[in-house]
């Protein structure tokens, strides 16, 4: 469904995506997971062309992405959170959600901003989410964790065919993250491709069908998460050459 | 009594929510701007009594001026949150545009004001290709330099008098009469502009808008194509600026450099939206309104000292400390709004 060849992103003689080539198929759960400042969430941006590769090739469904506009990206049915929830302050948490929905050509631009049977969608998705009480809030009022929430809402609203979720656990307490995982099971058993950057190893072991990880810009270990958490090199990655000393 | 406990919570959830929906969507009255316009479309009957009204009309006029540009440039600073100060640039273009037609070949501007306009916006849609690449003090820098790229070429563009200007034939009308077609003409554009201006804060365009000003990242990953929208935006407010600009030059007889490419004449819109609003729908008519008032009263009580200078920067300071949302702006927020003045 997605993938990589070869993306590459260096920022002068850095080199945060150094020749990193993997594939999310198609109704499956991929992770990208990496010690900090393994590139993770560079790729992710690379990708979803909130930045511009410095080479490699994206494919999404047999046809190329890495050139096209991060909105275009959307419309092809790609869609993304980001780290640090990013929403629309002074806006509610309705407007944020319908915001995301597409609008097709001119004509769209001048339709009415809340049409009733975009408002349904939002708030049938709100009420997936088990958040339609904070409808009407304002955008800025909401706690992290409904942030993320919220932000997970306004990504279904472009009706993806697949997810990318930047941490959808960081900083959320258990039991969210616990209704947080069984929204990403539910979604994807519904047939949504999804891909995660994830620190959270509980979430990744649990829902992942496949895990990549990176280190150092590079992909060093690819496959089921019971291969990977044995493979040596995903342990040198993350215990830095502490089980050679011991 | 469990439930019992769990239903009075669910209950005032429930009316806590019916309040916030209710804030959403607050019946407007309608039927205010309305009956201004008509009072404002009835005021030169005046003129049928004894004594000339000139001085009113003129205020009147001169405020819809405003109110046409400060509703524009709205589009593009309150709604997609781009400052630019140089959108006096689209004035000049207006009122050369239609008063170099207007001299040559007799055509009324109130006629040739939607053209005018329209030049306006192709112009500023080619800018703001340009310009729109940066945000923030880099974007306000831009758009002053624009206005002293135009203010060079004006300047020194034989073809439409240089820095002399061409003078304009004045209208073929009584003294009492000759300001009528103009204000008709200021006055029913201002209604056009904030109906517009309410149009698109309501339509899919003004949502994407508010969603480029708050974060442009996010809204372009929401799938915003934001450069068109807002470049559409800034040639939106070009187009209402030029509009006004088309009929001010044959309104004074006269078009030249220093009476459009001035920083006054910008920088006027953009206080005009900050004290009364920016983003929201009557903020730029109240700013208006409030400024071009304060001026004339300055002027009244000062004569023709620079104190209205002075003044108005300190009723800036002032308003900015108790109003930081514009007026309009933090009475919304506060809930105090007049229901007469919630135009959004």
């Amino acid at each position: 469904m997605l993938t990589v060849t070869n993306l590459c992103k260096h920022f002068g003689g850095i080199r945060a995506v150094d020749g990193c080539s993997f594939t999310a198929e198609a109704g499956k759960i991929t992770a990208l997971i990496g010690p900090n400042g393994a590139g993770k969430t560079t790729a992710f941006n690379c990708i979803s062309r909130t930045m511009a590769p410095t080479s490699g090739e994206v494919w999404l469904d047999g046809g190329r992405i890495d050139h096209l506009r991060p909105h275009e990206i959307t419309a092809k049915g790609l869609s993304r959170t980001f780290q640090i929830s990013r929403n629309l302050a002074d806006m509610t948490v309705l407007e944020n959600i319908v915001c995301q929905a597409p609008i097709r050509g001119w004509r769209g631009l001048m339709k009415p901003a809340m049409p009733p049977e975009e408002v349904a969608k939002a708030e049938g998705i709100l009420e997936f989410l088990g958040i339609s009480r904070l409808a009407h809030e304002d955008g800025a009022n909401l706690s992290y964790g409904q942030k993320k929430l919220m932000d997970f809402a306004a990504l279904l609203m472009s009706d993806p065919k697949i997810i990318l979720l930047d941490e959808p656990a960081g900083g959320v307490n258990p039991s969210l993250l616990e209704e947080i995982i069984g929204h990403i099971r539910k979604l994807n058993e519904a047939g949504l491709t999804v891909l995660i950057v994830e620190h959270n190893m509980d979430l990744i072991m649990r829902l992942s069908h496949r895990v990549v990880v990176m280190a150092q810009g590079q992909v060093i270990a690819d496959g089921p998460p019971e291969m990977v958490r044995e493979d040596p090199a995903v342990l040198d990655a993350y215990l830095g050459g502490a089980l050679e000393a011991a | 009594m469990a439930s019992m406990d769990q239903s009075a919570v669910l209950e005032a959830r429930r009316l806590y929510n019916a309040r916030l929906a209710l804030k959403a969507d607050k019946t407007r009255a309608v039927w205010f701007p309305i009956a201004v316009l008509a009072v404002l479309l009835a005021l030169p009957l005046l003129q049928l009594t004894s004594s000339n009204y000139n001085y009113v009309l003129h205020l009147v006029l001169y405020t819809a001026s405003y109110v046409v540009m400060a509703s524009g440039w709205n589009i593009l600073g309150g709604f997609a949150g781009y400052i630019s100060l140089g959108h006096n640039v689209f004035f000049a273009i207006g009122g050369y545009f239609a008063g170099m037609i207007y001299a040559r070949y007799g055509v009324s501007t109130i006629i040739l004001a939607p053209l005018a306009g329209l030049v306006a916006a192709v112009v500023g849609y080619v800018i703001g290709r340009i310009t729109l690449k940066v945000r923030g003090p880099s974007f306000i820098i831009s758009s002053l330099a624009l206005v002293m790229i135009f203010r060079i070429l004006f300047d020194n563009w034989d073809f439409v008098g240089g820095a002399a200007g061409v003078s304009l034939p004045a209208i073929d009308l009584p003294v009492k009469w000759a300001k009528v077609p103009y204000y008709y003409a200021f006055v029913v554009m201002a209604a056009v502009t904030v109906y517009a201006t309410y149009r698109i804060k309501h339509s899919k365009f003004g949502l994407g808008l508010r969603a480029i000003s708050k974060d442009e990242i996010k809204a372009e990953s929401a799938g915003i194509d934001t450069r068109f929208y807002k470049t559409l935006a800034f040639a939106m407010s070009a187009f209402f600026v030029g509009m006004a600009g088309a009929v001010w030059g044959e309104y004074l007889t006269y078009i030249r450099p220093n009476i459009f490419l001035i920083i006054l004449v910008s920088v006027n819109m953009v206080l005009m939206c900050i004290l009364g609003g920016k983003g929201t729908i009557a903020g730029p008519v109240i700013g208006a309104i409030l400024i071009v008032a304060f001026n004339e009263a300055c002027v009244i009580f000062f004569g023709g000292s620079e104190i209205n200078i002075l003044a108005t920067g300190l009723v800036m300071a002032l308003a900015l400390m108790f109003f930081p949302l514009g007026i309009i702006g933090s009475l919304a927020r506060s809930g105090r709004l007049p229901r007469i003045l919630n135009w959004d």
